[in-house]
């Protein structure tokens, strides 16, 4: 599709004047005309022009407010305005760049210079559009990481307004393992395209440091203030080559110890909400940005924390976004919105956050980038989701029967003692040794050389133990009911499984894997 | 596996001294218990050691009881741990073997 030709407003009270830039532009341009002020601005506002050609001396409103109006504008303020006038002096002119004109051309004009004029602003804006597409495109693509999604206990919300600018905010997110994560926010001292790939830069620094740290230490994930120090290192060159730093917060949360430890390296000061206390903490160390030459060591604050605590990072976008009398939104501010919504999920207290900020600034575009990620530790009694997996392969021999009850006992001890007594795991270790020596008893009918592999997993509800073989098929028509007068000592084993599980389900596959299920509930019952 | 044996009267009290009776040891419990069968009349298990017992653990209880009541004997528990007790329950074991608390309840019972 062919782009459509640029849309240019001419406003000007005089109908000489519009008809001469009427017929110098019409080949190259759609136009349209304004014979006043405020007509201008209500058609800007509509149909947000490309550029606007304004005349100064006009009735009611002069061309100086018409310009005023629209630089306050958000969706306007963008828009080129030239001025066109008979007015020479350079005082005016002076002051149609002070209002916000990218250009003034003095009547009487020649076609010429007007059509040049026009089409460079045109291409100016053009390409600036370019640049903002492509940072924020960077923005979103490199210096945006997505929260863990399958890490129980933890809710995420982001938000992030890409200014006008684009500056070189960046957030991610790495997995330690099921129980911890580690968040990096950080923000690069400057502005468009060079601090977005710096930001970029900085965070495939920190995945390339965390393998290399993990390689040589495979036993421990590497600490936050060894990962940042790494980084420094590796980056320290290249900043000072740019002229640039960057400050940052490396925070791991640990949710088996219940603690967060952080490097704050010159960075916003982290909101730790604390919910049984009712309070707000602020979170600072004493590191210098990254890329400050003279600092070689780095070092790790910790904080613990618990249930319904929230965690709230942001950028100096957010703490400096200007209302319009030129005050600061402010970390007070920010602390007061979170003493007083920190109870409410991340991603309503995001909405709300942007709701205040917008409110308190009248205006949704701003001068930098805002980022800010809030944390939320879930209370256990809302959060449905404890969940808990493992798994143990064994050989299919009747002696490893206290393998498996061991397994099943120690998995259960993960399991919160208000789900599950003593005598409920007692009942499910009964249960699994029956399944187990009946899987090898008859289908494997004895032969030790076989594998049986039992995966467990729980979860606020239930637990589900699964256990598969490849031996030869079960059918349950096949086992005589009990007989409890003593006359037979076996056929317990099936009765015993019914009577202690909530729901068991048997399956096998066209390949021969023959999986049995029980499942426990652990609520109501 | 090992059994105490322990002779109070005409009573053989059998002390099973393993903490889990399932399917990977019944067939042990069985062939060692044999020997008991022949010497006495009036057999009594003391269970206190066992943690854990399956459905094979009962087969062998009931085994052992049948064993005895063919040769006009009788076979008595006492001492059940509470994981034990719950399995007894399940499948109506102490309608069939006289189960006591201790070992003097159960030796007064005979």
């Amino acid at each position: 599709m062919e782009e459509a030709k640029p849309l240019v407003l001419i406003v000007d009270d005089n109908p000489t004047n519009i008809d001469l830039l009427v017929s110098t532009l019409k080949n190259d341009y759609r136009l349209s005309v304004a014979k006043n002020g405020t007509k201008a601005i209500d058609y800007a506002e509509k149909y947000l022009p490309d550029l606007i050609l304004l005349d100064i001396m006009m009735p009611e409103m002069n061309g100086y407010e018409v310009c005023t109006r629209l630089k306050a504008t958000s969706q306007t303020k963008d828009i080129p305005v030239i001025f066109i006038t008979a007015m020479s002096e350079t005082e005016h002119k002076t002051r149609g760049f002070e209002v916000g004109a990218v250009d003034y051309i003095t009547k009487p004009f020649h076609a010429a210079e007007v059509k040049a004029r026009v089409r460079t602003h045109l291409s100016l804006k053009k390409a600036r559009n370019h640049e903002i597409y492509i940072a924020s495109k960077i923005q979103k693509a490199l210096l945006l990481g997505q929260p863990p999604k399958d890490i129980d206990g933890i809710k995420v919300a982001q938000l992030t307004v890409p200014s006008q600018k684009v500056d070189g905010d960046f957030y991610d997110f790495f997995k330690v393992n099921d129980k911890c994560f580690d968040l990096v926010v950080g923000d690069v001292m400057g502005k468009g395209i060079p601090a977005a790939l710096l930001g970029a830069a900085i965070k495939s620094h920190f995945l390339r440091v965390l393998n290399e740290l993990s390689l040589t230490d495979k036993e421990k994930f590497p600490e936050p203030e060894k990962i940042v120090s790494s980084v420094h290192s590796g980056m320290i060159d290249h900043l000072n080559d740019l002229e640039t730093f960057v400050t940052l917060s490396y925070s791991r949360f640990d949710l088996v110890k219940y603690l967060f430890t952080c490097v704050d390296c010159g960075h916003m000061r982290t909101i730790h909400f604390q919910d049984a206390m009712d309070t707000c903490n602020l979170l600072q160390g004493n590191n210098m940005p990254i890329g400050f030459p003279g600092q070689d060591t780095f070092s790790q604050i910790s904080v613990a924390f618990s249930h319904g605590d929230i965690f709230i990072f942001y950028s100096d976008g957010l703490t400096e976004a200007k209302n319009r009398s030129g005050n600061l939104y402010g970390e007070k501010r920010l602390v007061d919105f979170v003493m007083k919504n920190a109870r409410f999920e991340p991603e309503d207290i995001i909405n709300k956050l942007w709701e205040d900020i917008v409110a308190f600034s009248e205006s949704e575009t701003f001068y930098d980038d805002i980022t800010c990620v809030i944390v939320k530790i879930e209370k256990e009694s809302s959060g449905r989701s404890i969940s808990y997996e493992s798994e143990l392969e064994i050989n299919s021999e009747l002696k490893e029967l206290k393998r498996v009850r061991a397994f099943v006992r120690e998995f259960c001890e993960n399991i919160p003692e208000t789900l599950i007594n003593r005598n409920r795991i007692n009942l499910i270790e009964l249960a699994v040794t029956e399944v187990t020596s009946n899987i090898i008893k008859h289908a494997y009918n004895k032969r030790n050389d076989k594998q049986i592999i039992i995966n467990a997993k729980a979860s606020n509800e239930e637990i589900a133990l699964l256990f598969c073989d490849w031996g030869k098929e079960f059918d349950p028509k096949s086992v005589p009911p009990p007989v409890f007068d003593g006359s037979r000592e076996g056929g317990f084993g099936l009765y015993i499984i019914a009577h202690t599980v909530d729901e068991v389900e048997y399956s096998r596959n066209d390949k021969g894997k023959n999986c049995t299920c029980l499942k426990f509930n652990l609520t109501g019952g | 596996m090992e059994l105490g044996i322990e002779k109070i009267g005409d009573i053989t009290v059998v002390k099973v001294l393993t903490d889990v009776l399932d399917a990977s040891n019944t067939e042990e419990f069985k062939a060692d218990i044999a020997a008991v069968f022949e010497k006495s009349k009036k057999v009594l298990f003391e269970m206190n050691q066992v943690k854990f017992i399956d459905s094979s653990g009962c087969g062998v209880l009931l085994y052992c009881l049948r064993q005895f009541n063919s040769l006009g004997g009788t076979l008595k528990l006492y001492g059940l741990q509470e994981s034990v007790r719950t399995l007894f329950d399940l499948v109506r074991m102490h309608r069939i073997i006289e189960v006591f608390e201790t070992r003097e309840e159960a030796i007064k019972s005979f």
